[in-house]
């Protein structure tokens, strides 16, 4: 008797787990695999507009002979190895300096800095805009210090346009992962520091000899998280400098939204080439584990 | 015990918007059941027709038809204009106009044609110009045939009818006017020792010339146009009739004499300073507002923008655009913009839709009178023989500036916009922006025509 009842209550307990877990699941597996499921045979096809048909991988092999999306892949690595890192190691360095127990207001900065996560895509890429317009404040600071002799036209020029977007995207994502660090600051003892202290550690030695080693796991997943959202990029390039000058500032989403809702619409095509960004994030957060995590 | 409280009102909260949610959705394929009942149920149908905006094929039944357009001021009020007129003769006729932005409008499209599911469009859409001819080729069975439906197209403007026309057949039902003017201030042109005549019929060469002058007296360019978007290169294209595409749909890119004077003739305007670009829309508006060009050449629709500087009232006029030189069929008219009305398949009541249309968008010379003062120029060649055409605009100098526009409009050259439009205009941008900063034009331009080409493969 008391052994049959033994036996129900773990079936109980393991089915109420199922019963939690199941309208989480099956809401994610509507609304995210079985769209991903159906993207993925769409990729297989190819036609204008409703009129599709099978194509094998035709979708495949003409996205790397289609220049505009060539140089797409190319505008978005510009961005995603110069703008992850240099804003990985910012963060790291404020996330440090904000952890440091002496200092004051230290709600305040880490709020400041947060902050500009919290403002919607598009109107701080609009702002960046006027930011760098020929008559924008950038333009008329630089002019009335005598820096430039007329406005530079940021957002005309190639690389200008480029270092903007990367500007935008420092301004706008340095402070969230400082969050991740300083969470992560948090788990490491003070005391650690105030030994390394006392043994005559200067700060930037106890930086890289402590702080970046035992931050490890938590570098590894912003780093992949940054990647994946840099490989993403849509809002700044679309607001911002609208894919131009002459294409040279167009993202691989960018380009995808193009195909799909501005061009005569090849849906087959665009599935294909957000396929191609999930290969890309896939491979590169796997090469990431392996260079970063070497736990086990 | 209140956080207790707190929460448990806040799930609840989310479970009941949850179920709206659910509720909401299961609503939308009952659409099409609806409409089957309509016949017999017609007094239910009337009872709730303000809350039947989701379900426009419900109104199967009645004398309603649904509207989509995006401008409260401009079209919108137009279509609650013609609602007035129609209903003169048709007191049961209603209309519900739902305003939905163009992106939107292209996204539902785009959505219902996919699926294959047409019920949740309207009976009458307003469509951009410049996209009509793509929708009609991706989406064949959206858009209603209106040839024989009674609307007299041959007196509309045909530069304009042209736009929406596909094999031969008419699919649109030309709205607004795109005839291109060119606006200037007068009172910096007089800095200069120039008048607007100075301006009137004249070629690009004497554009730049001019340009040279007022530059030199004012330090301002003559206009500024949007970097990227290359809406001065097409007006000046379609003003001599040329088009980036040939008849039988295949790029005219390489070889198309006109476009490369075009390029050349964009490029030494903005060489010389005549012509400054910016980065966007609102710089571009901001420019000419400011005072910090001297004018600019758009549609006519600019001219809505350009009196929002009340200060400047009477120190703009408005003239023809500068015409191309050593281009066979130059002239001094283009268009820019614009859109038309499309009848979906979706109307349960075409004929009342095609009536509807006949007898107030094209056959209604009150309606167009009653549209004026909000900025809708009509392209119904009659109404432009209104007296209200005529009178005098204070802010342009007391200028007949309406029938002026109309007059541009009758004489834009007709040219073919293409299904892939707005990937050729994609590419042109592209080669301009390049050929400015110093590559081969010649390259440049084949380097346009394999990225068409490419996209129509």
């Amino acid at each position: 008797m008391s052994k049959s009842k033994k036996m129900t209550l773990s079936k109980k307990q393991n089915l109420m787990g199922w019963v939690f877990l199941a309208p989480g699941a099956v809401l994610i597996f509507i609304m995210s695999f079985v769209p991903m499921f159906r993207a993925l045979v769409l990729s297989f096809k190819s036609g204008v507009g409703a009129n599709m048909k099978w194509s094998g991988v035709s979708n495949y092999v003409r996205m790397f002979q289609d220049t505009v999306f060539v140089q797409s892949i190319k505008n978005t690595f510009f961005y995603l190895i110069i703008q992850v890192p240099v804003m990985l190691i910012f963060a790291l360095i404020l996330a440090s300096i904000l952890n440091n127990k002496d200092l004051r207001f230290k709600g305040l900065f880490r709020t400041m800095i947060f902050l500009p996560c919290a403002t919607s895509l598009v109107a701080y890429a609009i702002i960046f805009r006027s930011l760098f317009a020929n008559n924008g404040l950038v333009n008329l600071v630089l002019v009335n210090l005598g820096i430039l002799d007329q406005p530079y036209a940021f957002l005309t020029h190639t690389t200008s346009a480029r270092i903007v977007i990367i500007i935008a995207l420092l301004w706008r994502w340095t402070g969230y992962n400082m969050v991740f660090y300083l969470s992560g600051l948090q788990n490491i003892e003070y005391s650690v520091y105030e030994a390394a202290k006392i043994d005559g550690a200067s700060a930037v030695q106890s930086f890289f000899k402590i702080t970046v080693p035992l931050l490890k796991p938590t570098i590894l997943l912003t780093a992949i998280m940054s990647t994946n959202g840099t490989l993403q990029l849509f809002d700044e390039s679309v607001n911002l400098t609208n894919g131009g000058p002459a294409n040279t500032s167009i993202t691989m989403s960018h380009y995808i939204y193009d195909m799909s809702f501005k061009y005569v619409p090849n849906f087959g095509y665009a599935a294909a080439m957000s396929f191609l960004i999930l290969v890309l994030v896939a491979v590169l957060a796997f090469l990431q584990m392996k260079v970063g995590d070497k736990r086990d | 015990m209140k956080r207790k409280i707190l929460a448990a009102l806040l799930a609840s909260t989310m479970v009941l918007s949850l179920v709206g949610c659910g509720g909401g959705s299961a609503e939308t394929p009952a659409a099409p059941a609806a409409d089957s009942g309509a016949a017999e149920e017609a007094p239910a149908a009337e009872e709730a027709p303000a809350a039947d905006a989701e379900t426009p094929a419900a109104a199967g039944g009645d004398e309603t038809l649904t509207v989509w357009c995006w401008d409260p001021a401009f079209n919108m009020n137009a279509m609650y204009e013609a609602e007035k007129v129609y209903q003169k003769d048709h007191p049961n006729f209603k209309l519900n106009v739902v305003e939905t932005p163009w992106d939107d409008i292209q996204t539902k499209v785009t959505t219902a044609a996919t699926s294959g599911d047409l019920s949740t469009l309207p009976d009458i859409f307003l469509m951009q110009d410049n996209a009509f001819q793509k929708n009609v080729l991706a989406f064949p069975d959206v858009c209603m045939d209106l040839t024989n439906s009674g609307v007299d197209f041959s007196q509309f403007a045909a530069g304009k009818t042209a736009y929406s026309v596909i094999d031969g057949k008419n699919y649109g039902v030309p709205f607004d006017n795109g005839a291109v003017v060119a606006c200037y201030r007068t009172d910096l042109l007089e800095q200069a020792g120039l008048t607007i005549d100075d301006f009137t019929d004249i070629t690009f060469d004497q554009y730049l010339e001019n340009g040279k002058k007022v530059l030199e007296a004012t330090g301002k360019p003559l206009i500024s146009m949007q970097a990227g978007e290359c809406d001065l290169i097409m007006m000046m294209l379609q003003s001599a009739g040329a088009s980036l595409f040939n008849e039988d749909g295949t790029a005219n890119i390489v070889g198309n004499d006109t476009l490369k004077t075009v390029m050349e003739t964009y490029k030494s305007l903005k060489d010389a300073g005549v012509l400054t670009e910016v980065n966007s829309w609102d710089e571009y508006v901001g420019d000419f507002v400011s005072g910090n060009v001297a004018g600019t050449i758009n549609g006519c629709w600019i001219m809505a923008s350009i009196q929002t500087a009340e200060d400047q009232s009477g120190n703009w006029a408005i003239t023809n655009m500068p015409s191309l030189v050593g281009a066979s069929g130059a002239t001094n008219y283009s268009n820019n913009g614009g859109s038309s009305w499309a009848v979906t398949t979706n109307c349960a009541n075409p004929d009342l839709a095609c009536d509807f249309l006949a007898s107030t968008f094209a056959g209604s010379n009150e309606l167009y009178d009653n549209i004026l003062p909000s900025g809708a120029l009509a392209t119904w060649a009659p109404a432009g023989d209104s007296s209200a055409y005529g009178e005098p605009n204070e802010f342009f100098g007391g200028d007949a500036v309406s029938a002026k526009i109309v007059d541009f409009a009758t004489k834009v050259p007709t040219n073919i916009t293409g299904a892939y439009y707005y990937e050729a205009r994609n590419a042109v941008a592209t080669a301009i922006t390049n050929y400015i900063n110093g590559s081969d034009l010649e390259t440049e331009l084949q380097t346009a025509e394999q990225t068409i080409n490419f996209n129509m493969q």
